[in-house]
């Protein structure tokens, strides 16, 4: 951060830099020293003086203490019961850009990178805008254009009516923003969105460098293309300067926390109120987190059906969502608070439950003042009461962090910005009234702007009608008696007294103020005690206790092993996984004490079963805006909170393969998870899987089955599409040579520009060269031979043909080729391409010698891959344990992790299930999930999580329906879900 | 291409080559087989005799009339022909090809439209169903509100009439969705003003009974007012309470709905869906709502649901009294694959419904349901020979179905995807690859 205050253009002061514009008219030069006596003074979060005083000249703070000689010159200023807090900093303020402004020619290619943008350019005060800041307390804000992906540079601004800019530059940022299916425009998809991220942060990088080359050597290198948004970017990150991630839940804070480590960046995070449920993952980092207290309304749970359309989660976010700060408190993560999205009133109030969840007064001050003001840049000028330092001051009535304390003013660089018009006067109390040389009981009272009074008269009480109070202002009127006309008062106030008129009877009167309203007030108690549940993992509905589970040695007596390895079926066997490998299968195992011994008799043990194709756990599935995409990745996009991991793991699922959609020909690299269930995206990624990729050919990609408006994309048919197979390799050769040169020669490129890294080419030339492999959506058998041909063209092989329905048509060129066939049990007949489809297939092909596997490709199916794999013995006559492999081992060969997973044998993951029944039974039923040795499910563990989930969701709708805060406020809180949108197959099931 | 061409090809490509079986003119015997009856019970070591397409006895070590054809089955399971209770069968081919779809006429009332009329009996889908003792189906329109009447077909037959067991089983309404979003934004005046849509959809149903009722009224009384309107003609049976209305609805709100509209309409109510009918079992058993159960092979519908509720539910059904049957999923996209209907049924069985229960879930219990329990759905004298003989439990996958016989014809059980097996192998025999 010293760095950034070192580049630092300018500091300006309101209102007392020189100015540069000539003065129209007369000179205005109004007085700025003032001294504020007598408050309560925090200089900062953690300094209180009582009774102190502050010392203003021209804008800075001169002085600051309890025992301060007074200037001469300077003007008394009475805070007595008042409290002086340094000036608050709103952490986070949008402003409306429009990311179809391109500014100039030199601007990025995509339409969603700013980079350049700069708001001190943008910025422009609003009045209204600022008073409603200063009603909060806010003197200074941190200043952030509304969209954009690289959404440009922001600036901390003074909340004056200059808008003086304090710090230009404080970090670039960046947004999640997908725009969805509705869009052309690349990138559509939270896929493409991460992708765009990637490829631009590298591209800066590299635009610095090939503009230091061009400039150095300009007779080696043709001109560059000016690109002001990635030099910018290449700037900021050779600076080490922030970037912010806008995050929407804690799984995409984990994200943007991954990709500040793939490219080494200083990183923040605009929070999402989320971070409790993550605090140790974050902690390994600890950025720092702009948070808003935007907390979720009471839900409406008012009809027992409605509660139905909340989940478990939501409903305890609702009553953890206050904690959060102090749970950041806690682990040290620093923070600023920012009222963004929220009127005063609720930034207020959520502050105060907040406090009441246990953050500190001292933490909560320092997150509206000290800890923004040094990561902005501004910590030697803001944040602080202390001579040196800009007036920046917010002053209370009272304690800023009890309910009902009013904002009296904000001073922003010495200049008052009044928040209640000094002309407001208290009029509330009790009063002595003089008029008529008789004296009077006068009882006025106030709720919110109306008033109400009484006037005692000859021991008759008489209430004042049409009582109104406009700043020092009062006027009432009071009948005395039926018959008699009204008497109308008007007067003004100064504080605790009032004088006025009666003009129709031509008195003066008179009145002081003799007390304070007496009636008690009961402060209503917040009676809702704190949240005694934990954070599970994932939170909510069967999510976990800890994670991992604990790893543990197990032996299993009696039991048939189905090893899915050259044993084969081993009826009475024991096995022994000790240290989450496979130990020892034998007959009459010895284990140690410490090993947990399960009774096997009458039970099955498989391996986990993989699924080959799978489009679970994501939150996005495909970009769909071109018809090469390679450079998108699922790893960036898993959802490891999906229900679905839990649901797939009773069902003996232990990985899946999560593909990218098959709506374009190349789509994008897939990844390979472990069910590890209450994991991070990092924890359920499984590193040792052969990249790869998808592709897809047919109906989908030509967009067949889309309606009448899809016909111009091209490819439109199938001859379209090995033209794009071709084209793409083509390029990614051209790539490829291009960095061999520049690696091998390096003297030859000394003075020339670096090939510029490429994404798409890079994973397209990574296949060329054997190190990624092809999953291709492919039905017919035309464009399955077609593809082997274009391969064979490049010098590679292609992996994995998945749902391969005609495959059993050209299983002699699969195996040729050297290609595996993932498919169907049995579907078909769904779309005109399928009509041949075959559950022999998986069979046939297996016979004549191909390596098969079944998949799902479903959500609903990948919980029962057992009985798919049954089929492949009903249709074709495979042998019992050849079809138990579609499932197991074959689908691990397909992605290369059989060394370590896919069997039962000696060294191999502890990745297995144990069954209630033969595992190709419709009567099995699958008892315990094992994954790494660490039992993820039991069906013993998911009664105990269904009680556990029962009574919390009890206590939570109990809690809800006894609060008294209404539920029909918009609901703002609602989970982000798995993307479902894929073009596999054409009818959601 | 010339649409002309265009609808040759197409009719070439889906006409299945299994020939439709004369009617049954000899007496069979199946002799010496596990026969489960699903009215009485397992009868081991059996046989079942019948004629002229119907059951006419069932013993032990029957004395079969002369020219009887004796079929052995010993160490074989017999079983009444599976009834999928929803499906598009015969109406649709290819579910991308437009062309091939006939479930979904337009418009919103289409009580008039009757499933059989449209029915292909040369579909390809219909060998690959019955292959695995599918032998009857309820084919259902499905658009709109008031989606049409369906028909009760058997797998077999020259024409459609040849195929129809029953001509109408029942009308079909979808119910209206019942959602209601969480709070939102406050809504304009504007909106305020907007009529429910959910009270709105449930009136025009109510409005069209009111109006069939009014209809038949002028109609029985001669009335000079009277002019034929063929969609409230067409509802006569259904006001009157002969047959049935399916009503298809899978949440909770609309299940609810559903049964006090029908009440409230006096009409003879069956659920079909009923993914949330484990949250009303009482309302269901009081209302003597029978089900039609689809969603055994589906996800929970909500996230915080427990994971094996959609197996668990005929389980809870079954003990709570109310009377259901399981059924296939009835999306569209399954209809090529209700091949799999037992294991629908079975997986109901792995979560602790009885095994015999659960066959009965997709034998009997649907053809009561469907009103068609005299004729089919158990193995009984009396009733109708449509059975097949299997090497094993038909719940389970790895059991392949031997023979079948729909009232007592014996069924061609080659299919497409058999021939084109057959070829393929013939492919790599040919080549050396295969023995």
């Amino acid at each position: 951060m010293i760095k950034l205050i070192n580049w630092l253009i300018f500091i300006s002061m309101s209102g007392l830099t020189a100015q540069v514009e000539p003065v129209e008219g007369l000179h205005t030069h109004l007085p700025g020293v003032w001294a504020l006596t007598g408050g309560t003074i925090y200089t900062t979060p953690a300094n209180k003086l009582e009774n102190a005083t502050i010392v203003i000249r021209d804008g800075f703070i001169e002085e600051v203490g309890r025992k301060i000689t007074l200037p001469k010159d300077a003007t008394k200023i009475d805070m007595k019961g008042k409290t002086i807090y340094p000036g608050f900093i709103e952490s986070w303020m949008e402003i409306p850009v429009d990311d179809n402004d391109k500014e100039d020619a030199d601007s990025h290619w995509n339409f969603k990178v700013h980079a350049g943008r700069k708001m001190s350019k943008l910025y422009r005060p609003d009045t209204k805008k600022l008073e409603s800041y200063h009603k909060m307390g806010f003197t200074a804000a941190h200043v952030v254009p509304d969209s954009g992906i690289f959404k440009g540079i922001t600036s901390l601004i003074q909340l004056n009516n200059e808008g003086t800019v304090l710090t230009p530059s404080v970090s670039q940022g960046i947004g999640y923003e997908v725009d969805g299916w509705g869009s052309d425009k690349y990138p559509n998809a939270l896929l493409g969105v991460v992708a765009l991220i990637r490829q631009t942060l590298s591209d800066g990088n590299w635009y610095i460098e090939a503009e230091k080359k061009t400039k150095n050597y300009p007779q080696i290198n043709p001109p560059l293309k000016k690109n002001t948004d990635l030099k910018s970017i290449g700037y900021w990150r050779e600076e080490k300067f922030p970037f912010i991630f806008e995050t929407n839940h804690e799984l995409s804070a984990l994200r943007s926390q991954q990709i500040a480590r793939e490219f080494d960046l200083n990183y923040w995070i605009k929070g999402s109120g989320y971070e409790y449920r993550r605090l140790s993952e974050l902690s390994e980092s600890k950025p720092y987190i702009i948070l808003p207290l935007d907390f979720p309304v009471t839900p409406d749970i008012s009809h027992p059906y409605q509660e139905l359309s909340y989940s478990t989660s939501e409903l305890k976010h609702w009553d953890m969502a206050a904690g959060n700060p102090a749970a950041l408190s806690d682990s040290g993560i620093p923070y600023s608070l920012t009222s963004f999205e929220l009127s005063e009133k609720e930034f207020r109030k959520n502050l105060q439950k907040s406090i009441e969840r246990g953050l500190s007064q001292r933490d909560a001050l320092a997150a509206l003042t000290t800890i923004p003001a040094e990561k902005m840049g501004a910590s030697k000028i803001l944040g602080k009461i202390k001579p040196g330092y800009l007036a920046n001051l917010t002053i209370v009535q009272g304690d800023y962090f009890e309910k009902d304390a009013k904002v009296i003013s904000t001073w922003v660089g010495g200049i008052e910005y009044p928040v209640i018009p000094p002309y407001t006067q208290e009029v509330a109390g009790e009063w002595t009234l003089n008029y008529d040389a008789k004296s009077f009981h006068l009882h006025l009272k106030q709720k919110g702007k109306v008033y109400t009074g009484t006037i005692e008269k000859d021991t008759t009480e008489y209430k004042l009608s049409k009582l109104k109070v406009e700043g020092n202002f009062i006027s009432w009127k009071v009948q005395w008696d039926s018959l008699s006309v009204p008497t109308r008062f008007t007067g003004h106030i100064i504080d605790g007294t009032m004088e006025g008129t009666i003009p129709a009877e031509q008195f003066v009167w008179a009145a002081t103020k003799t007390g304070d309203i007496t009636e008690k007030k009961e402060k209503k108690q917040d009676t809702s005690l704190p949240p005694d549940y934990q954070v599970s993992f994932p939170d909510g509905t069967y999510g976990s206790k800890s994670y991992p589970p604990l790893k543990q040695d197990v032996l299993i007596q009696n039991a048939t092993i189905w090893t899915s390895g050259n044993r084969g079926k081993l009826e009475n066997h024991d096995i022994l996984f000790s240290k989450g490998r496979v130990a020892e299968i034998g007959k009459g195992l010895k284990a140690a004490k410490s090993v947990t011994v399960i009774n096997g008799e009458g039970k099955h043990i498989t391996p986990g079963l993989i699924d080959c194709h799978s489009h679970s756990a994501a939150f996005s599935i495909n970009e769909g805006t071109q018809s090469v995409t390679a450079e998108v990745r699922i790893q960036d996009v898993l959802n490891s909170d999906d229900i679905t991991i839990y649901r797939e793991l009773a069902g003996g699922l232990t990985m899946a393969n999560i593909l990218h959609g098959s709506a374009n020909t190349i789509g994008g690299q897939n990844a390979v998870i472990k069910l590890r269930w209450g994991g991070t995206q990092a924890d359920i990624l499984y590193e040792n899987a052969m990249p790869g990729i998808k592709f897809a050919l047919g109906e989908n990609v030509k967009q067949s089955n889309w309606g009448d408006d899809y016909t111009t994309r091209y490819p439109q048919t199938r001859m379209g599409v090995e033209q794009i197979l071709r084209d793409a390799f083509a390029a990614a050769e051209a790539y490829k040579k291009e960095w061999k040169d520049f690696t091998q020669y390096p003297k030859k490129w000394k003075k020339k520009v670096p090939p510029r890294r490429d994404l798409e080419l890079e994973a397209l030339a990574e296949i060329l060269e054997g190190k990624r492999q092809i999953h291709c959506h492919s039905y017919r058998q035309d464009e399955i031979m077609m593809l082997t041909r274009v391969a064979e063209d490049f010098g590679f092989t292609v992996g994995v043909f998945q749902h391969v329905l005609e495959g059993y048509k050209v299983a002699d060129r699969l195996k040729d080729h050297g290609a595996m066939a993932s498919t169907f049990s049995d579907w078909w007949a769904y779309k005109y391409e399928v009509i041949d489809a075959i559950p022999y297939n998986g069979a046939l092909m297996t016979d004549v010698g191909v390596n098969v596997s079944f998949n799902s490709d479903s959500r609903e199916l990948a919980r029962r891959m057992n009985t798919e794999a049954a089929k492949g013995v009903k249709y074709g006559g495979l042998s019992e344990e050849e079809a138990l492999k579609l499932v197991t081992i074959n689908p691990a060969i397909q992605l290369g992790i059989d060394t370590w997973v896919g069997s039962l044998e000696k060294g191999k993951d502890a990745d297995f299930v144990i069954w209630s029944n033969h595992p190709l039974s419709t009567k099995a039923v699958c008892e315990q999930t094992w994954i790494d040795g660490r039992k993820y499910f039991s069906i013993e563990q998911d009664e105990e999580l269904k009680q556990r989930d029962k009574t919390l969701r009890a206590k939570l709708t109990d809690k809800i329906l006894t609060t008294k805060e209404s539920g029909k406020k918009e609901w703002k809180h609602s989970e982000e879900k798995s993307a479902t949108h894929h073009h596999c197959i054409e009818d959601e099931k | 291409m010339n649409p002309f061409l265009y609808c040759l090809f197409i009719s070439i490509i889906f006409t299945s080559d299994q020939i439709p079986a004369p009617p049954q003119s000899q007496p069979i015997l199946l002799k010496g087989g596990d026969i489960y009856t699903v009215s009485q019970g397992i009868l081991t070591n059996s046989d079942i005799l019948f004629e002229k397409g119907i059951i006419t006895q069932i013993a032990k070590n029957i004395q079969p009339p002369e020219n009887t054809q004796v079929i052995e089955a010993a160490g074989k399971h017999i079983y009444p022909g599976l009834i999928s209770a929803i499906s598009t069968l015969g109406l649709q081919e290819i579910g991308a090809v437009r062309a091939t779809r006939d479930y979904a006429e337009t418009g919103s009332m289409n009580p008039n439209v009757r499933a059989n009329v449209s029915y292909n009996p040369d579909s390809e889908l219909i060998p690959i169903s019955r292959s695995n003792g599918i032998l009857l189906a309820n084919s259902v329109p499905r658009s709109g509100r008031i989606s049409g009447m369906s028909s009760l077909m058997m797998l077999d037959g020259w024409t459609w009439e040849d195929a129809s067991l029953k001509d109408t089983v029942a009308l079909h309404i979808f119910w209206p969705s019942m959602k209601q979003p969480k709070p939102g934004k406050k809504k304009k005046k504007k909106d305020k003003d907007k009529k429910d849509s959910r009270l709105e959809s449930i009136q025009e149903l109510d409005d069209f009974f009111k109006d069939a009722r009014a209809y038949h009224k002028l109609k029985s009384s001669n009335s000079p007012s009277f002019k034929t309107d063929l969609k409230l003609e067409s509802m006569e049976p259904f006001i009157n309470g002969r047959l049935p209305l399916i009503i298809h609805a899978n949440e909770v709100r609309q299940i609810e709905a559903a049964v006090f509209w029908a009440e409230r309409n006096n009409v003879n109510m069956i659920l079909a869906g009923g993914k949330d009918s484990w949250r009303v079992i009482p309302l269901l058993k009081e209302k003597n709502i029978p089900v039609i159960y689809t969603q055994t092979h589906s996800q929970p519908s909500r996230r915080f649901e427990e994971f094996d509720q959609s197996y668990k539910t005929p389980l809870m059904l079954y003990e709570g009294g109310v009377k259901y049957c399981i059924s296939n999923s009835e999306s569209p996209f399954q209809t090529p694959h209700i091949r799999n209907l037992p294991y629908h049924a079975a997986k109901a069985g792995s979560y602790d419904l009885p095994w015999s229960e659960a066959l009965r879930s997709v034998t009997l219990s649907t053809a009561e349901i469907l009103g068609i329990a005299d004729r089919v759905g158990s193995l009984e004298t009396g009733k109708e020979a449509t059975l097949f003989i299997a090497d094993g439990d038909i719940l389970e996958v790895r059991t392949t179905v031997e023979t079948a016989f729909i009232q007592g014809r014996i069924i061609d059980l080659t299919d497409r995807h058999k021939d084109l097996y057959e070829k393929y192998q013939e492919k790599y025999r040919q080549k050396g690859l295969l023995d």
